[in-house]
């Protein structure tokens, strides 16, 4: 699985190089997932020992790679839903397809943070821990907004 | 199968890539594939041509007392949701939108304005439990508890489907939440509205002045 992935990203380098004016296609010929995580936000709990989290991760990489476990200082379990038609899944992993992304909104997958220490609030941040099964962990200063905080209009 | 078309995908790309080469670098064109789970329809609120009958719900309240949704809320604007307070996500953002709406009316139609928060999670979702949850929101917010087959059929009945809290592989709790608000009308009774869960608090701020009113959004 991850040998042909490798394969092709070996193959897609080889015809980049073929057909390349200076060569500079090396911009392309990563074969390693490269990921960087955006618009992350906590809105505050209203529950006091229950948590929601969002976050996008991008993999600007040739290759795919799997969020495997998050965690955080203020929760002692940090879980991964994908939510269908009202109900949530609790999933151990989820993919990042190559030069793909993963998304955790509103209404959909969500990061579920469980025995909250501290009720996290409003102007606050809290650290948040992301395992992959290839790349290195990305820690994350997740702010918290408000109860009703929207990210489209931004408030 | 899907490597396949994934690599077939590439070449494409790369050919793509090649035939447009020398100069332009940047392939910022390349395809992104998103894996969310988000639904796509865009619409936050849905007038129905067909009102729902108000159900005949008679469940119990965060004071442990009899409540009759159809008695209780007779001649009220009313807004009602299905949910359970174990709910990290839509149940409590969509709650605190509405809170949030509320306090741009005027006392009097605040007062006037019934929200009705129906759990689908009867077992851990006692009395003492909901009010706990519904204080943190709205302190006039009423919470109903009871029954869960009572609760699915009044869900039903507004063609909201919920199934009673089942435990997944790993033994936790698993409850569902409907999937939409409903408005009723202070005029009719009837549930004339529906708000999805894009609905923000934008949306709700900018219809609560109408639907107090019984008027469409």
């Amino acid at each position: 699985m991850r040998r042909s992935a490798v394969l092709t990203a070996g193959a897609l380098a080889g015809a980049v190089a073929l057909t390349g004016c200076s060569g500079s296609g090396a911009e392309s010929g990563t074969d390693k997932a490269e990921l960087a995580v955006s618009s992350s936000y906590m809105p505050q709990p209203v529950s006091a020992d229950m948590a929601a989290g969002f976050l996008t991760i991008t993999n600007e990489g040739a290759a795919e790679d799997t969020l495997t476990s998050v965690t955080s200082d203020v929760a002692g379990q940090v879980t991964m839903h994908s939510t269908v038609g009202g109900a949530m899944a609790e999933k151990s992993s989820f993919s990042i397809p190559a030069h793909g992304r993963l998304v955790f909104r509103s209404g959909g997958n969500h990061l579920m943070f469980e025995e909250l220490k501290r009720a996290p609030k409003q102007g606050q941040t809290v650290a948040v821990k992301l395992t992959f099964a290839t790349s290195g962990p990305l820690t994350v200063e997740m702010p918290v907004k408000s109860a009703t905080y929207n990210p489209t209009t931004g408030h | 199968m899907r490597k396949k078309t994934f690599a077939a995908a590439a070449l494409l790309a790369a050919a793509t890539l090649t035939l447009s080469a020398c100069g332009n670098g940047d392939d910022d064109t390349s395809p992104v594939a998103v894996v969310s789970g988000g639904s796509g329809s865009g619409k936050a609120a849905t007038v129905l041509d067909q009102p729902f009958a108000k159900p005949d719900l008679v469940l119990t309240d965060t004071h442990g007392k009899k409540y009759d949704l159809r008695k209780e809320t007779k001649g009220h604007p009313t807004l009602v949701y299905f949910g359970y307070t174990h709910c990290p996500d839509i149940c409590p953002t969509t709650m605190s939108n509405i809170a949030v709406a509320k306090k741009a009316l005027p006392k009097a139609e605040q007062d006037d304005l019934r929200v009705v928060f129906v759990t689908t999670d009867p077992g851990r979702d006692t009395p003492a439990e909901l009010g706990k949850w519904l204080k943190g929101i709205d302190p006039q917010f009423i919470g109903l508890t009871g029954d869960f087959g009572k609760v699915q059929a009044g869900a039903r009945a507004l063609h909201i489907a919920v199934e009673p809290t089942t435990k997944d592989k790993n033994g936790k709790l698993v409850s569902m939440h409907g999937t939409q608000v409903i408005a009723f009308s202070p005029k009719t009774d009837a549930g004339y509205v529906l708000y999805g869960e894009l609905a923000t608090v934008d949306v709700y701020t900018k219809d609560l002045p109408k639907l107090v009113e019984g008027a469409k959004p």
